[in-house]
Protein backbone atom coordinates (compact mmCIF):
# COMPACT_ATOMS: atom_id res chain seq x y z
CA UNK A 1 0.00 0.00 0.00
CA UNK A 2 1.64 3.71 -0.55
CA UNK A 3 1.10 6.88 0.60
CA UNK A 4 -0.39 10.04 -1.21
CA UNK A 5 2.13 12.79 -1.83
CA UNK A 6 0.46 15.01 1.81
CA UNK A 7 0.39 12.19 3.52
CA UNK A 8 3.50 11.38 2.66
CA UNK A 9 5.18 14.61 3.09
CA UNK A 10 3.75 14.86 6.60
CA UNK A 11 5.04 11.57 7.23
CA UNK A 12 8.37 12.41 6.69
CA UNK A 13 8.19 15.66 8.47
CA UNK A 14 6.78 13.93 11.58
CA UNK A 15 9.92 11.38 11.05
CA UNK A 16 12.56 14.14 9.94
CA UNK A 17 11.67 16.07 13.30
CA UNK A 18 11.83 12.48 15.31
CA UNK A 19 15.41 11.94 14.20
CA UNK A 20 16.72 15.20 14.86
CA UNK A 21 15.73 15.16 18.26
CA UNK A 22 17.16 11.48 18.89
CA UNK A 23 20.60 13.52 17.96
CA UNK A 24 22.58 12.03 20.63
CA UNK A 25 21.99 8.72 20.51
CA UNK A 26 23.59 5.71 18.15
CA UNK A 27 22.73 5.66 14.49
CA UNK A 28 21.49 2.70 14.12
CA UNK A 29 19.35 2.63 17.34
CA UNK A 30 17.42 6.20 15.31
CA UNK A 31 17.24 4.34 12.41
CA UNK A 32 15.35 1.50 14.14
CA UNK A 33 13.36 3.58 16.22
CA UNK A 34 12.26 5.90 13.08
CA UNK A 35 11.75 2.80 10.87
CA UNK A 36 9.32 1.30 13.52
CA UNK A 37 6.91 4.32 14.12
CA UNK A 38 6.97 4.71 10.36
CA UNK A 39 5.76 1.15 10.15
CA UNK A 40 3.23 1.33 12.88
CA UNK A 41 2.20 4.76 11.30
CA UNK A 42 1.55 2.54 7.94
CA UNK A 43 -0.02 -0.24 9.81
CA UNK A 44 -2.79 1.94 11.96
CA UNK A 45 -3.32 4.09 8.74
CA UNK A 46 -3.77 1.22 6.62
CA UNK A 47 -5.70 -0.66 9.61
CA UNK A 48 -9.22 -0.13 6.83
CA UNK A 49 -7.74 -1.38 4.06
CA UNK A 50 -6.89 1.80 2.59
CA UNK A 51 -4.50 4.18 3.00
CA UNK A 52 -6.00 7.38 3.90
CA UNK A 53 -4.56 11.15 4.86
CA UNK A 54 -7.27 11.13 7.93
CA UNK A 55 -5.69 8.15 8.97
CA UNK A 56 -2.21 9.40 8.42
CA UNK A 57 -2.83 12.04 10.64
CA UNK A 58 -4.71 10.55 13.21
CA UNK A 59 -1.88 7.50 13.42
CA UNK A 60 0.47 10.41 14.02
CA UNK A 61 -1.24 12.56 16.30
CA UNK A 62 -2.00 9.81 18.48
CA UNK A 63 1.23 9.22 19.05
CA UNK A 64 1.85 12.23 20.20
CA UNK A 65 4.26 15.31 19.49
CA UNK A 66 7.88 13.92 17.71
CA UNK A 67 9.39 16.07 20.52
CA UNK A 68 7.54 14.12 23.38
CA UNK A 69 8.54 11.14 21.79
CA UNK A 70 11.83 11.58 21.23
CA UNK A 71 12.22 12.96 24.50
CA UNK A 72 10.72 9.66 26.09
CA UNK A 73 13.32 7.89 24.22
CA UNK A 74 16.84 10.09 24.86
CA UNK A 75 15.50 10.01 28.92
CA UNK A 76 16.27 6.08 28.81
CA UNK A 77 18.97 6.46 26.49
CA UNK A 78 20.43 9.06 28.61
CA UNK A 79 19.75 7.13 32.15
CA UNK A 80 21.45 3.96 30.73
CA UNK A 81 24.16 5.98 29.41
CA UNK A 82 24.60 6.89 32.86
CA UNK A 83 24.56 4.06 34.50
CA UNK A 84 26.65 1.80 32.31
CA UNK A 85 29.60 4.61 32.38
CA UNK A 86 29.42 5.84 35.37
CA UNK A 87 30.40 9.74 33.77
CA UNK A 88 29.98 12.74 36.07
CA UNK A 89 28.71 15.08 33.23
CA UNK A 90 25.95 12.21 31.93
CA UNK A 91 24.97 11.37 35.91
CA UNK A 92 24.73 15.30 35.70
CA UNK A 93 22.54 16.04 32.81
CA UNK A 94 20.38 12.53 34.01
CA UNK A 95 19.80 14.49 37.67
CA UNK A 96 18.50 17.53 35.46
CA UNK A 97 16.29 15.74 33.11
CA UNK A 98 15.06 13.94 36.44
CA UNK A 99 14.30 17.16 38.08
CA UNK A 100 12.56 18.23 35.50
CA UNK A 101 9.96 15.33 35.12
CA UNK A 102 9.88 14.68 39.15
CA UNK A 103 9.60 16.70 42.50
CA UNK A 104 11.66 13.78 43.99
CA UNK A 105 14.22 14.23 40.81
CA UNK A 106 14.17 17.98 41.82
CA UNK A 107 15.23 17.27 45.48
CA UNK A 108 18.04 14.30 44.23
CA UNK A 109 19.72 16.89 42.07
CA UNK A 110 19.67 19.80 44.63
CA UNK A 111 21.54 17.90 47.11
CA UNK A 112 23.48 16.41 45.12
CA UNK A 113 24.90 19.51 43.69
CA UNK A 114 25.64 20.71 47.11
CA UNK A 115 27.74 17.63 48.00
CA UNK A 116 29.64 18.33 44.65
CA UNK A 117 30.55 21.26 44.61
CA UNK A 118 31.40 20.63 48.60
CA UNK A 119 33.54 18.06 47.45
CA UNK A 120 35.35 19.78 44.71
CA UNK A 121 35.95 22.69 46.88
CA UNK A 122 36.93 21.15 49.78
CA UNK A 123 39.50 18.92 47.61
CA UNK A 124 40.97 22.18 45.44
CA UNK A 125 41.41 23.93 48.78
CA UNK A 126 43.73 20.64 49.91
CA UNK A 127 45.39 20.36 46.78
CA UNK A 128 46.64 24.41 46.48
CA UNK A 129 47.31 24.57 50.47
CA UNK A 130 50.68 23.74 49.71
CA UNK A 131 50.65 26.59 47.25
CA UNK A 132 49.00 29.19 49.23
CA UNK A 133 49.76 28.32 52.79
CA UNK A 134 48.84 31.58 53.86
CA UNK A 135 45.78 32.04 51.88
CA UNK A 136 44.10 28.72 51.11
CA UNK A 137 41.80 27.06 53.90
CA UNK A 138 38.53 28.02 55.84
CA UNK A 139 38.57 31.30 56.85
CA UNK A 140 36.43 32.87 59.69
CA UNK A 141 36.04 36.47 59.06
CA UNK A 142 33.97 38.87 61.26
CA UNK A 143 30.96 40.74 60.01
CA UNK A 144 30.15 44.09 61.39
CA UNK A 145 27.17 43.37 64.01
CA UNK A 146 28.88 40.45 65.96
CA UNK A 147 28.15 38.03 62.59
CA UNK A 148 30.95 35.74 61.80
CA UNK A 149 31.01 34.71 58.35
CA UNK A 150 32.84 31.25 57.20
CA UNK A 151 34.44 31.01 53.87
CA UNK A 152 36.26 28.76 51.72
CA UNK A 153 39.73 30.45 50.15
CA UNK A 154 41.64 28.37 47.42
CA UNK A 155 43.95 31.22 47.55
CA UNK A 156 44.30 32.82 44.11
CA UNK A 157 43.00 36.25 45.91
CA UNK A 158 44.39 38.10 48.39
CA UNK A 159 43.80 36.85 52.20
CA UNK A 160 41.05 38.06 54.03
CA UNK A 161 41.41 42.08 55.80
CA UNK A 162 39.79 40.66 59.19
CA UNK A 163 39.58 37.67 60.47
CA UNK A 164 41.97 34.19 60.20
CA UNK A 165 42.61 30.86 58.68
CA UNK A 166 40.95 28.08 61.02
CA UNK A 167 41.98 24.70 59.93
CA UNK A 168 45.33 24.81 58.92
CA UNK A 169 47.14 22.02 57.19
CA UNK A 170 43.80 20.11 58.84
CA UNK A 171 42.43 20.87 55.26
CA UNK A 172 44.62 18.43 53.31
CA UNK A 173 42.90 15.35 55.07
CA UNK A 174 39.78 17.12 55.30
CA UNK A 175 40.56 17.37 51.36
CA UNK A 176 40.44 13.74 50.78
CA UNK A 177 37.24 13.24 52.66
CA UNK A 178 35.90 16.12 49.82
CA UNK A 179 36.76 13.76 47.22
CA UNK A 180 35.89 10.57 49.10
CA UNK A 181 32.40 12.77 49.47
CA UNK A 182 32.32 13.50 45.81
CA UNK A 183 32.64 10.38 44.18
CA UNK A 184 30.61 8.77 47.20
CA UNK A 185 27.95 11.34 45.97
CA UNK A 186 28.42 10.04 42.40
CA UNK A 187 28.15 6.16 43.25
CA UNK A 188 24.50 7.18 45.08
CA UNK A 189 23.83 8.94 41.96
CA UNK A 190 24.18 6.20 39.61
CA UNK A 191 22.34 3.91 41.93
CA UNK A 192 19.55 6.73 41.92
CA UNK A 193 19.07 6.92 38.67
CA UNK A 194 19.03 3.08 38.28
CA UNK A 195 16.10 2.64 40.43
CA UNK A 196 14.33 5.70 38.80
CA UNK A 197 14.87 4.48 35.37
CA UNK A 198 13.68 1.08 36.69
CA UNK A 199 10.38 3.21 37.62
CA UNK A 200 10.08 4.47 34.04
CA UNK A 201 9.89 0.86 32.73
CA UNK A 202 6.83 0.25 35.42
CA UNK A 203 5.22 3.12 34.14
CA UNK A 204 5.82 5.64 36.99
CA UNK A 205 6.31 8.88 34.56
CA UNK A 206 3.14 10.85 34.53
CA UNK B 1 -7.07 23.41 40.68
CA UNK B 2 -8.53 23.56 44.20
CA UNK B 3 -8.68 20.89 46.92
CA UNK B 4 -12.34 19.99 46.21
CA UNK B 5 -11.13 19.32 42.61
CA UNK B 6 -8.06 17.25 43.53
CA UNK B 7 -10.31 15.25 45.88
CA UNK B 8 -12.72 14.44 43.35
CA UNK B 9 -10.27 13.41 40.24
CA UNK B 10 -8.16 11.47 42.37
CA UNK B 11 -10.02 8.29 41.75
CA UNK B 12 -9.44 8.72 38.04
CA UNK B 13 -5.98 9.79 38.67
CA UNK B 14 -5.62 6.84 40.63
CA UNK B 15 -6.73 4.70 38.01
CA UNK B 16 -4.35 5.57 35.70
CA UNK B 17 -1.21 5.65 38.18
CA UNK B 18 -2.81 1.81 38.43
CA UNK B 19 -3.03 0.60 34.60
CA UNK B 20 0.28 2.62 34.25
CA UNK B 21 1.62 0.65 36.94
CA UNK B 22 0.59 -2.41 35.10
CA UNK B 23 2.06 -1.73 31.70
CA UNK B 24 5.16 -3.78 31.94
CA UNK B 25 3.50 -6.43 33.06
CA UNK B 26 0.59 -6.61 30.81
CA UNK B 27 3.34 -5.63 27.88
CA UNK B 28 5.35 -9.05 28.62
CA UNK B 29 2.19 -11.02 29.06
CA UNK B 30 0.85 -9.91 26.16
CA UNK B 31 4.34 -11.64 24.57
CA UNK B 32 3.86 -14.77 26.55
CA UNK B 33 2.89 -17.30 23.59
CA UNK B 34 4.65 -15.64 21.06
CA UNK B 35 6.38 -13.08 19.23
CA UNK B 36 4.00 -9.54 18.53
CA UNK B 37 5.07 -6.51 16.47
CA UNK B 38 4.19 -3.10 18.41
CA UNK B 39 0.30 -2.27 16.50
CA UNK B 40 -0.49 -6.05 17.50
CA UNK B 41 0.35 -5.26 21.22
CA UNK B 42 -1.21 -2.32 21.36
CA UNK B 43 -4.52 -3.97 20.08
CA UNK B 44 -3.54 -7.13 22.38
CA UNK B 45 -3.40 -4.64 25.55
CA UNK B 46 -6.98 -3.07 24.59
CA UNK B 47 -8.74 -5.90 23.81
CA UNK B 48 -7.68 -8.27 26.61
CA UNK B 49 -6.99 -5.81 29.48
CA UNK B 50 -9.07 -2.53 28.60
CA UNK B 51 -5.52 -1.30 29.42
CA UNK B 52 -6.34 1.81 26.92
CA UNK B 53 -2.59 3.05 26.31
CA UNK B 54 -1.16 6.38 24.57
CA UNK B 55 0.56 4.69 21.74
CA UNK B 56 3.79 7.39 22.05
CA UNK B 57 4.54 5.76 25.67
CA UNK B 58 4.53 1.67 24.83
CA UNK B 59 7.29 1.99 21.96
CA UNK B 60 9.88 4.11 24.23
CA UNK B 61 8.80 1.19 26.60
CA UNK B 62 9.16 -1.95 25.00
CA UNK B 63 12.74 -0.28 23.71
CA UNK B 64 13.22 0.16 27.39
CA UNK B 65 12.57 -3.16 28.13
CA UNK B 66 14.74 -4.62 25.27
CA UNK B 67 17.60 -2.38 26.56
CA UNK B 68 16.71 -4.34 29.72
CA UNK B 69 17.27 -7.82 28.52
CA UNK B 70 14.06 -8.81 29.15
CA UNK B 71 12.53 -8.42 25.40
CA UNK B 72 14.60 -9.35 22.13
CA UNK B 73 13.08 -8.04 18.56
CA UNK B 74 13.90 -9.02 14.99
CA UNK B 75 12.77 -7.03 11.64
CA UNK B 76 10.47 -9.48 9.26
CA UNK B 77 9.34 -8.46 6.04
CA UNK B 78 5.51 -8.60 5.55
CA UNK B 79 2.65 -8.96 2.78
CA UNK B 80 1.49 -5.10 3.67
CA UNK B 81 4.80 -3.97 1.68
CA UNK B 82 6.85 -2.47 4.71
CA UNK B 83 8.79 -4.56 7.31
CA UNK B 84 7.40 -4.91 11.21
CA UNK B 85 9.01 -5.31 13.99
CA UNK B 86 8.49 -7.89 16.03
CA UNK B 87 8.88 -8.21 19.91
CA UNK B 88 9.47 -11.78 21.57
CA UNK B 89 10.34 -12.56 25.54
CA UNK B 90 14.02 -13.41 26.08
CA UNK B 91 14.00 -16.07 29.11
CA UNK B 92 14.63 -13.22 31.81
CA UNK B 93 11.91 -11.66 30.52
CA UNK B 94 9.71 -15.07 31.08
CA UNK B 95 11.24 -15.05 34.29
CA UNK B 96 10.61 -11.29 35.26
CA UNK B 97 6.83 -12.00 33.98
CA UNK B 98 6.57 -15.20 36.48
CA UNK B 99 7.80 -12.89 39.17
CA UNK B 100 5.61 -10.29 38.62
CA UNK B 101 2.31 -12.59 38.40
CA UNK B 102 3.07 -14.25 41.35
CA UNK B 103 3.72 -10.52 43.17
CA UNK B 104 0.51 -9.59 41.19
CA UNK B 105 -1.55 -12.24 42.05
CA UNK B 106 -0.24 -12.33 45.99
CA UNK B 107 -1.29 -8.51 45.83
CA UNK B 108 -4.56 -8.87 45.12
CA UNK B 109 -5.81 -11.44 46.82
CA UNK B 110 -5.07 -9.97 50.45
CA UNK B 111 -6.45 -6.66 48.73
CA UNK B 112 -9.75 -8.88 48.01
CA UNK B 113 -10.20 -10.02 51.09
CA UNK B 114 -9.35 -6.15 52.69
CA UNK B 115 -11.97 -5.46 50.50
CA UNK B 116 -14.61 -8.02 51.25
CA UNK B 117 -16.86 -5.73 53.50
CA UNK B 118 -16.84 -3.27 50.89
CA UNK B 119 -18.43 -5.62 48.51
CA UNK B 120 -21.74 -5.68 50.71
CA UNK B 121 -22.38 -2.34 49.94
CA UNK B 122 -23.77 -1.92 46.81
Amino acid sequence: MTLSETSQRTLDAYLATLHKRLRGMPDDDIREIVEEIRSHVMDKASASGIITDAGVTSALSALGSPEELAGQYMTDDLLARAQATGSFWLILRSLFRWASISVAGFFVLIGSLICYCLGFFLAWAAILKPLHPQRAGLWMIPRPGGDVEMSLHLGFASPPATGHEVLGWWIIPIGILGIGLFFATLRVDQWSLGKFRRSLSLGGRS
Amino acid sequence: MTLADLVRDSPDKWEVQLRKGCLELAILASLWSGRLYGLEILRRLEADSELVVSEGTVYPLLSRLKALGLLTSEWVESDAGHPRKYYALTPAGRTRALEMRSIWQKFTASLDSLLAPLNQEK
